[in-house]
């Protein structure tokens, strides 16, 4: 489902992502494990199409990032940590469907989406009310319903739980679950061990822009020979905290 | 570029901005309302300070000139052809003027009745307030006044020599004004019309400009809708094509304050200067010329906002560099206001925000040569081009994108 092959990016003479290769598979949720400025949020603004590799490329669902970025943002959903970016003078169900529209859905089909989706993350309630009325808690729900309304065959999330309280964390960790259950395919980063532990199937560690380690974590600890993952991760990136 | 996409760009961003109370009460609401009363306001300020300058002028006597011989001289021979002057009786003279009860105090020399009987000058000082506008505006009408009375005592003394008083006069004076009351009218709303034009095109996108690119960067919207289907010529359009429709909309509702202004109270345009303006009959070619420069100029803003809208990291940054912008179009405009239509050189029909200027000019001041307007036009969408193009090349550049 997505082939990434030797990306690269430069940011003029900083090497922010450093040759990556690995492939996750259909319905798998890969975990790119790593420090801030490891590298995390450029891979996945390349795969998003947000930016442009320097070299190599990436197979989105069978699109090219390069070559097809249209149907690559066609078949992604995104989820970036922080702020839920709402627009506020929009109702819930506004902010929904202006991205339904956006990725070619047609009204009615927007319309059961949201239906459907409100029932799910129970939002029926505050559908029309403003964005910027909602509490954080509501905003989250709105935003995972927005990045799910095309129903995308791949899920793209960025530290989704960073700044994020216990319950709200869970609410993150239950969005991944259903969408791997739905059979998407997720790719998330995070600098949370016990998260990864708990939701990936695979996990790739990166660090100063290179993948140095990736596989199940049962083969990364028999690699290691650490069944502790936070052990295993200091090794692989020296022990110093990058800042 | 794919047009549905830009229309839902478009259609979402109208919407957004409606909703937002701040953008429609600073754009729209203010301006139909602040300028009328402002018009009327100033307008009718100086209006009145104009009548009340040439009506209902005060004068009295100093305390040493308070004589029935002098008042009967005042009342009979200097003020009697003027019935907007009235002599009145007041304890303090000085006082009175000071107390805006007495405009000017006229102060004759003690021996005045054997000079004027001698045929000899007399003096009468005039004493005044330069700090009250009323009472220095009065000046002319008492100096106007004692001319007058000057010329009837001469005119009586030639008269018992039996000298004609034309004698007095080997020159008569004939003026006349060769410009039609349309120019006249013009040259006034030459001077207005160009800079208020020009200042509300580039300040008028300002708030969605921001709002749209440098705000949805800051709300951390920006990321999620680039990662839409849509190109990012797409979104680049329709945000351009919703600032272009705001920066119109309050133009419009400028020039529907300036008219409603003007109907309410027509005197009040020209702010005193005596001028009047009797209506507007500009040729509809050259209306429409206006219109489209007009259109490319907005265009041009538009562009050019949503470029620094894009290269700034916040809100404020690009909020600060849009205000230079406006400074930066506000220099042309107050540098050439007094410029007459007339004397415009051609280059100033090529360069930027001046060819609007100067072609705005040349309308409202009927001095209407096309080759010029089309000057005007022909480098203003030229403009539009290479801003559009500048601006397209800032919002697909993931350098100016994410600058952070």
């Amino acid at each position: 489902m997505i082939d990434i092959q030797g990306l690269s990016k430069h940011f003029d003479k900083v090497v922010a992502v450093d040759g990556i290769s690995f492939k996750v598979n259909k319905g798998e949720v890969f975990g790119l494990l790593g420090e801030n400025g490891a590298g995390k949020t450029t891979t996945l603004r390349m795969l998003a199409t947000m930016l442009t590799p320097t070299s190599g490329t990436a197979k989105m669902a069978g699109f090219d990032i390069i070559n097809e970025p249209e149907k690559v943002r066609g078949s992604i959903g995104i989820l970036f940590g922080g702020e839920s970016g709402l627009y506020d003078r929009l109702t819930a169900e506004e902010n929904i469907a202006y991205f339904g529209e956006l990725n070619d859905m047609d009204r009615n089909r927007i319309k059961e989406r949201i239906k459907e989706l409100a029932k799910v993350f129970n939002m029926e309630d505050y559908l029309s009310r403003r964005a910027g009325k909602l509490s954080k808690g509501m905003r989250q729900k709105v935003a995972f319903a927005r990045a799910i309304i095309h129903d995308p065959d791949i899920m793209l999330l960025d530290e989704p739980t960073s700044g994020l309280d216990v319950s709200a964390i869970r609410d993150v960790h239950e969005f991944i679950k259903r969408c791997k259950s739905e059979g998407k395919t997720v790719i998330f980063s995070s600098h949370s061990m016990d998260e990864v532990e708990k939701l990936c199937d695979r996990v790739g560690v990166i660090h100063k822009g290179r993948l140095v380690a990736t596989g199940t974590l049962d083969e990364i600890k028999s690699q290691y020979g650490d069944s502790d993952l936070e052990n295993i991760f200091i090794r692989l990136v020296g022990g110093k905290s990058e800042s | 570029m794919n047009l549905k996409h830009v229309w839902i760009v478009f259609k979402k961003e109208v919407k957004d901005i409606i909703r937002d109370r701040r953008t429609i009460i600073t754009s729209i609401l203010v301006p139909m309302i602040l300028i009328p009363l402002l018009n009327i306001l100033v307008g009718g300020n100086v209006e009145k300070l104009n009548r009340d300058i040439t009506e209902n002028i005060t004068v009295a006597l100093s305390e040493s000139s308070n004589t029935e011989e002098i008042r009967n001289l005042v009342k009979n021979e200097v003020i009697k052809d003027y019935p907007n002057i009235s002599l009145i009786e007041v304890d303090d003279p000085i006082e009175a003027i000071k107390e805006s009860k007495v405009r000017v105090v006229l102060d004759f020399e003690e021996d005045y009745l054997t000079k004027l009987n001698e045929g000899k000058p007399f003096v009468i000082k005039l004493l005044y307030d330069k700090s009250q506008t009323k009472s220095e505006g009065s000046l002319g009408f008492i100096w106007d006044a004692i001319d007058n009375f000057n010329r009837k005592i001469v005119e009586r003394r030639l008269d018992t020599y039996g000298i004609s008083k034309d004698i007095l006069t080997p020159a008569v004076i004939e003026e006349s004004n060769i410009a039609d009351e349309k120019e006249s009218a013009g040259s006034i709303l030459a001077m207005i019309f160009p800079i208020l034009i020009v200042i509300l095109m580039s300040s008028a996108g300002i708030a969605p400009a921001t709002d749209l690119v440098a705000g949805e960067k800051e709300r951390n919207t920006f990321e999620p809708l680039l990662t839409t289907k849509p190109s990012r010529l797409s979104l680049l359009v329709g945000k351009y094509l919703t600032v272009t429709l705001f920066s119109f909309i309050t133009v419009i509702a400028t020039m529907v304050g300036v008219i409603i202004g003007y109907v309410i109270n027509p005197s009040s345009f020209s702010m005193g200067s005596g001028t009047n303006i009797t209506g507007f009959s500009i040729p509809p070619v050259a209306l429409l010329l206006v219109i489209i420069i007009s259109i490319t100029l907005g265009m041009t803003f538009s562009a050019l906002q949503i470029a620094f809208s894009t290269y700034a990291k916040s809100f404020k940054e690009a909020q600060t560099y849009l205000s230079f912008l406006m400074i930066a179009v506000m220099i042309p405009g107050y540098a050439t206001m007094f410029m007459q239509p007339k004397e415009i050189p051609v280059y100033m029909f090529f360069v930027p925000v001046l060819n609007a200027l100067s072609a705005f000019k040349t309308v409202f001041g009927y001095s209407i040569d096309y080759t010029y307007l089309f000057y005007t036009l022909g480098s203003s969408v030229v403009y539009v081009i290479i801003s559009l193009w500048l601006t397209a090349s800032l919002f697909t550049k993931e350098k100016f994108l994410f600058r952070s």
